[in-house]
């Protein structure tokens, strides 16, 4: 479908996906709501066009092409690895910029080599922009949550604080507020009446009591105890709420994590600077910094300049299915993020797939890069 | 230029506030029969009244189609996005207290602050193959403050127009965002208001459209005046 609001390059950027041995594939404009509330939170709605079919089901316009990728990838059962593109309009309400806007990726699916599927997203995404912006100098972005994951790991928190902290990471201001909770001596942490009862009568210490004592409270108060949480979902997180209420940061672990968030350097240096605080600190990182190294190592094999890449330890994205690499793309010194993308192995079962499914891929901000190709020839 | 003020047409809400104008010295009479919807102030030429329900005045102060309302805050900050920019609370008159809450079942022992509901939820799909339910009716006053004041976004809105309180026991919803004013109606439906889970206390308020007309008018800022000093 020939339109002719599609950007100039169009043509050779799909001419680029397909050197790349991609599948190009296209989904509906109209897309069942349910799938992306969900992933995305309700936050998300405020944010896309929503309308519902006459039955009531809720549709939306497609705001974005990883979902309806994934899921076409689920539905018509096709095998991995595989590694689509596409290129279409999406539509999102905005503060700035025009409602109604094209985006176009490359989503890679089922590659057991991470470091290797990483590498390849970062280059390819590199490689498209440079090739629409020559003489521009890109820089790169990266982030991964994966080393956050191991180093809060290593620091010996309980397993509810790290929960907590892996969930904000990337929202740097829920995760200063985490931080300074988990240092604050004197918070001891919010417990009703009834827990106290529950403790004075021991159940505390007896899981398998304080469950049945939940299940009756349930029934008398007429609650199922099926259809939300159920007896023993309380009790344990219960017991996780206690040990969460007794630790706290001592003071040289918080600055050593803080002097991890602070970690903003040239990729080229990011993995001796990496061991060396693993090092001081005494902390084990092991297979996350495994990872790291063999990543860097795939960049350098994928023809990716490692001098355009920086890694900020503290980049990440808070939606529960990003796992690992995150990165972004601009002209050195502009703000407008041309390209961003990551891995996010849990998305396709979270969307229903029976299999795990590694994945990883990148989008491109269409209308973004027209800019930044009439500035560049402006500034010539 | 005629100001508008927009009242309630019935019950609590209107009487209380037809008693607040009077002490002011703006003794409101219908006109034509006492169901009329439109009324006037005895004494001020140039100010009408028009008696509509709580949220439609919200919406009409939001457009602009009325100067001032009578209404409840939680209304205002549910029906306008960026309510401060667009109106202005000009005084709070006393009565029709609410407060819009985060209430959870009773016997979940281990939830008492948003931190823990944040756990809870960000555990959910995990565990139940679906996100977290809330039912409310208040959709934008429940998204700013689980995800703008608290970090949380991994929840889904299931949306209530009456009974809020049965959702969790009915297994329609998990928790609830509502409104309360004695707590009882939860209590009843063994519901607890988390520690930190206040969103907003709301009262009836004497609103004002910020409209540029407004702007140097005698009027305007004799109502404004005239209601505060009856409070």
């Amino acid at each position: 479908m020939p339109l002719i609001n599609l950007p100039a390059f169009a043509g050779d950027l799909l001419a680029d996906f397909e050197r790349l041995k991609t599948l190009r594939v296209d989904t509906p404009v109209i897309q069942p709501a349910e799938p992306f509330l969900d992933m995305a939170g309700e936050d998300l709605r405020r944010r896309i066009f929503m309308t519902e079919s006459e039955t009531g089901e809720s549709l939306c316009l497609r705001p974005e092409f990883t979902i309806p990728v994934c899921l076409r990838h689920i539905e018509t059962a096709t095998g991995t690895p595989q590694r689509y593109a596409y290129l279409g309009e999406v539509f999102r309400q905005r503060r700035e910029g025009p409602n109604e806007f094209y985006q176009a990726g490359i989503e890679d699916l089922g590659d057991p080599d991470t470091a290797m599927a990483d590498a390849r997203a970062i280059g390819d995404a590199m490689l498209v922009l440079a090739n629409r912006l020559p003489g521009e100098r890109l820089t790169v972005t990266l982030g991964d949550q994966s080393v956050f994951e191991a180093v809060i790991a290593a620091c010996g928190l309980p397993a509810g604080w790290q929960k907590r902290l892996i969930h904000a990471f990337g929202d740097q201001k829920q995760l200063e507020r985490l931080l300074a909770e988990l240092a604050d001596q004197r918070s001891p942490g919010v417990f009703g009446p009834e827990v106290e009862r529950v403790a004075i009568l021991g159940m505390l210490e007896d899981e398998e009591r304080l469950v049945a004592h939940i299940g009756k409270t349930m029934k008398a108060t007429g609650y199922s105890t099926n259809a939300s949480r159920s007896p023993r979902d309380i009790a344990r997180r219960l017991k996780e709420k206690v040990e969460l209420a007794a630790t706290r940061l001592d003071k040289a672990t918080l600055a050593l994590m803080r002097e991890f968030l602070a970690l903003d350097l040239p990729l080229t240096d990011a993995s001796a600077a990496l061991h060396a605080f693993a090092g001081k600190a005494q902390l084990e990182l092991g297979d996350a910094l495994a990872l790291f190294d063999a990543r860097v190592a795939a960049l350098a094999e994928v023809g990716a300049d490692p001098g355009l890449i920086r890694y900020r330890a503290a980049f990440g994205r808070p939606l529960d299915y990003y796992t690992g690499l995150v990165f972004e793309i601009v002209v050195e010194g502009t703000p407008a993020v041309l390209a961003g993308g990551g891995r996010f192995d849990r998305l396709l079962t979270l969307l229903g797939a029976r299999e795990h499914i590694p994945a990883v891929g990148f989008s491109l901000w269409l209308d973004r890069i027209e800019q930044a190709i009439a500035a560049s020839g402006r500034a010539k | 230029m005629t100001i508008t003020i927009a009242l309630p047409s019935k019950g609590r809400m209107k009487d209380e506030a037809s008693a607040i104008f009077e002490r002011a010295g703006m003794k409101i009479t219908a006109v034509g029969n006492d169901r009329s919807y439109r009324g006037r102030v005895e004494g001020w030429d140039g100010v009408e009244i028009a008696f509509l329900s709580a949220s439609e005045i919200a919406r009409e102060i939001g457009s602009g189609a009325v100067d001032f309302g009578v209404t409840g805050e939680d209304l205002v900050r549910e029906g306008l996005a960026d309510a401060d920019a667009r109106v202005e609370f000009s005084a709070r008159l006393g009565f029709g207290h609410a407060d819009v809450v985060v209430a959870v079942p009773e016997v979940w022992y281990d939830v008492d602050t948003m931190a823990d509901l944040g756990d809870v939820a960000a555990d959910f799909r995990a565990r139940h193959g679906r996100r977290l339910a809330i039912a409310t009716k208040y959709w934008r006053l429940t998204q700013q403050f689980f995800s703008g004041s608290h970090g949380i976004q991994l929840y889904r809105i299931v949306e209530s127009l009456g009974a809020t309180e049965g959702a969790p026991a009915s297994g329609s919803a998990d928790i609830i965002v509502d409104i309360t004013s004695t707590g009882s109606t939860l209590k009843a439906n063994h519901l607890k208001i988390l520690s930190d889970g206040v969103i907003l206390r709301s009262e009836a308020c004497l609103v004002r459209a910020r409209k540029a007309s407004h702007d140097g008018n005698a009027v305007v800022d004799r109502i404004v005046a005239a209601v505060r000093g009856a409070l």
